[in-house]
């Protein structure tokens, strides 16, 4: 019986260490695999990268990453050779060049602009709407006070 | 601020808007290519039928169509008579030459979609995927159209029939095999 219980403790115990050893297999190469094919999209599915994607095109550019990164290529030649292949459009983050700089600028230049139209906008209300002249308050009358008492003690 | 930067901003606005609203009617399949003028990569690979080894190599000198097919696609089987018939309008000429390249695709499956559709040219099997890596593909059907010097002079997304078929034998080929070629090797 205690044999038994031992043998469970031991497979109980093994589960969750072959588990934690299988993170740690992750090679130096899976790592650069992961880092390049991270930043290069996946031309079939458009918004996600070919690291995430479970296209069989996304997986033969892993095995294109992984075959040019284990014959010396750098990085930087990995992304050039797609680079040259699919243009611009493979990269995750457009590149900061021409017209491309327009994506960039766009947004803030939308929130700039829009803002102050806003902002002139808000001014003129403000200009143009007229103010009542400030009149002071009627007094209140006995029976009005008391029922205002008498609703604040309640 | 004058009516002047007023003026500047309306118009900047005005063309974010209709670059926005252009973007809105194009084909976001669409990539535009970067392969067109570029030397056509090589490669080597088994014939679909035979397993003998085809290289773009060996038909230097040559206009060459590339036609990325696989079985499982439906486009393929669209255009698949057209193909044929762009074949046999042009196999008689001795300077053109048509593949098909077999792509993300079982080879059971694509020699039984070629018995059962017909062939009258050569197919190369991408083994591995990179030989559409290396053009650029990313979907089927795509064709490509090599010149004599080895060049990619156009490419085409989507199933060759219709006005496509017109273009591609009339504006793209046919003036390609009337054209001299510059270097003459095979």
């Amino acid at each position: 019986m205690r044999m038994r219980l031992t043998l469970w403790l031991v497979v109980l115990l093994a589960v969750p260490v072959s588990l934690f050893a299988a993170v740690q297999d992750e090679t130096n190469l899976d790592i650069q695999v992961r880092e390049i094919a991270k930043t290069l999209r996946c031309t079939v599915c458009q918004t996600e990268n070919i690291w995430e994607s479970g296209a069989p095109l996304a997986q033969q550019m892993r095995g294109v990453i992984r075959e040019r990164l284990a014959l010396g290529h750098s990085e930087a030649e990995i992304r050039a050779y797609f680079l040259s292949r699919y243009g611009d459009y493979i990269l995750m983050e457009p590149p900061k060049h021409g017209v491309n700089w327009l994506i960039w600028v766009a947004p803030f230049l939308l929130l700039l602009i829009g803002g102050f139209f806003l902002y002139k906008e808000v001014t003129h209300w403000v200009r143009d709407t007229p103010t009542p002249p400030s009149q002071p308050l009627p007094p209140l009358d006995d029976q009005a006070r008391k029922r205002i008492e008498h609703e604040l003690e309640s | 601020m004058n009516k002047g930067w007023q003026l500047t901003l309306v118009l900047i606005l005005l063309g974010l808007f209709a670059l926005f609203y252009k973007g809105l009617w194009g084909d976001p399949r669409h990539i535009p290519t970067v392969l067109i003028g570029t030397e056509a990569p090589n490669f080597e690979g088994p014939d679909v039928e035979t397993g003998q080894t085809i290289s773009l190599a060996q038909f230097k000198g040559k206009v060459v169509l590339l036609n990325f097919w696989a079985s499982w696609c439906y486009e393929c089987k669209v255009e698949h008579e057209s193909i044929l018939q762009l074949h046999q309008l042009f196999k008689d000429h001795p300077d053109f030459v048509m593949l098909g390249v077999n792509y993300q695709d079982k080879l059971p499956d694509a020699q039984h979609y070629l018995q059962q559709y017909g062939t009258t040219f050569s197919h190369v099997r991408d083994l591995k995927g990179q030989l559409a890596i290396d053009y650029g593909v990313y979907g089927v059907p795509e064709t490509f159209v090599i010149d004599q010097q080895g060049k990619i002079r156009h490419k085409w997304v989507g199933p060759i029939t219709g006005e496509v078929y017109t273009n591609i034998t009339q504006k793209v080929i046919a003036p390609l095999l009337t054209s001299q070629p510059a270097t003459r090797t095979s």
